[in-house]
């Protein structure tokens, strides 16, 4: 059904509605509602269902779930209202993914991002170069414009709309082709978020396995939180590292791009090479801030009465939940499919069979590094 | 083989404001977190608080 409607985005500069604060407490009302529409069907369904057929079913259905089927709906809604582009600047998907990593930070134990870093890296180091390269020669092999096929293959590659950002950003992308590539990505993310736990179980992973998985395959962080979530809490710790891994490099694939194209694609003259201080500031800093919380965490558990830390990190995991519904609301609401249709099969068919390869790639890399890890 | 360049109809933010609000919104988002802990672990939001 949203694929039916058309993008508001589509009016020119002139005729685009203005984003003024009312409009973003708006929003923040509209998130902050689903958002708590998603937490209240959580606890009521699974009551209301007890006893009869559907309470299994019930049970099984989450918290990330509820909050992507509000969305989905409430962007219809918003759309049919005018208040879909109004709004937008409140439906901030990574903001709220990002604060929800960090507070999910406090619940690691530090130890548990030392042991399992090793190959978190391994994995995020083949498998980003692997998948990249797939998709660059798919890419190529189906004649695509060489920014977007570069945008496409960092976001297949690395972690979804940030790394399609970074990408627009080292290639001086149109911004028609980010918007497009980060359509892309979350219309691919929404199936795996519930196809990957289900696989996982059926081919009886392990929770080490699964997470390394779900982290290693899922574009988008956001996907792969309601994935892990959705998996079980080891698995959800697992994926986050391994995503947070992948969400590090992304400077360097950053720096690589933007030396590519300068040097090589448009030839630049007198082109400055790309330093340091570029991977630095292409570094996604959130990631500092889940190594902190989880230091503080551990510290804090390792300080106070197992009782009262146990009381203390669910406070925290509290919030956390809230913004990664916040998130998975946000998902729904920012889901543009009207970019798509007019795209053509070639970008979508480099993206379907990157994505693929990523799956196979991704599963043999998390079973060869992962099995017999213990969180 | 027609022109593969997609052109699609929506032409969203520009790359360097989506750039430049990524790099602010994961400082926010790290400040906001840990400020969030702080207040958790000083006893600023008790428990029960968060529904």
């Amino acid at each position: 059904m949203v694929a039916t409607t058309p993008d508001v985005e589509t009016a020119p500069p002139a005729e685009r509605p203005a984003r003024t604060w009312p409009w973003l407490v708006l929003g923040l009302f509209i998130v902050l509602l689903l958002g708590s529409a998603a937490r209240w069907l959580e606890d009521v369904v699974p009551a209301a269902a007890k006893g009869t057929s559907l309470e299994k079913f019930a049970a099984a259905v989450e918290y990330p779930i509820y909050a992507i089927a509000l969305g989905l709906i409430g962007n219809v809604i918003v759309y049919w209202a005018g208040l879909r582009e109004r709004i937008a600047d409140a439906v901030r998907t990574e903001f709220f993914i990002k604060t929800g990593l960090v507070l999910l930070g406090a619940s690691i134990n530090l130890n548990l991002i030392a042991k399992a870093a090793g190959p978190a890296i391994l994995q995020a180091l083949l498998l980003i170069t692997s998948v990249f390269l797939i998709a660059w020669w798919l890419g190529g092999l189906l004649g695509l414009d060489e920014k977007l096929r570069a945008l496409l293959s960092a976001a297949v590659s690395i972690c979804g709309v940030s790394a399609a950002i970074a990408a627009a950003g080292a290639v001086r992308a149109k911004r028609e082709q980010l918007a497009y590539a980060a359509s892309l990505v979350i219309v691919f993310a929404l199936p795996s978020i519930f196809l990957l736990p289900w696989l996982a179980d059926l081919l009886g992973l392990s929770p080490a396995v699964a997470g390394a998985w779900i982290g290693g395959n899922i574009d988008t962080t956001a996907a792969v939180t309601a994935a892990g979530a959705l998996a079980g809490e080891q698995t959800l710790q697992i994926a986050t590292i391994v995503k947070a891994t992948q969400n590090a490099l992304i400077g360097v694939v950053a720096v690589a791009l933007t030396a590519y194209f300068a040097f090589r694609v448009e030839k630049t003259e007198g082109a400055e090479r790309p330093g340091l201080r570029q991977l630095w500031d292409r570094f996604p800093k959130f990631v500092l801030g889940f190594i902190a919380a989880s230091a503080i965490g551990t510290w804090w558990v390792g300080t106070v009465s197992a009782a009262e830390a146990k009381s203390t990190i669910g406070v925290v995991n509290d919030l956390r939940t809230w913004f990664l519904i916040l998130a998975f609301v946000s998902i729904g609401l920012q889901l543009r499919l009207g970019a798509l249709r007019e795209a053509g099969w070639r970008p979508v068919a480099v993206f379907g069979g990157a994505a693929l390869a990523n799956l196979a790639i991704g599963l043999g890399l998390a079973v060869l590094l992962f099995t017999g890890f213990t969180v | 083989m027609s022109d593969p360049t997609p052109r699609p109809t929506s032409p969203g933010p520009s790359v360097p404001r989506a750039l430049r609000a990524a790099l602010t919104e994961d400082w926010l988002a790290t400040a906001v977190g840990l400020l969030l802990l702080a207040a958790v672990l000083t006893g600023v939001i008790p428990t029960g608080l968060v529904p």
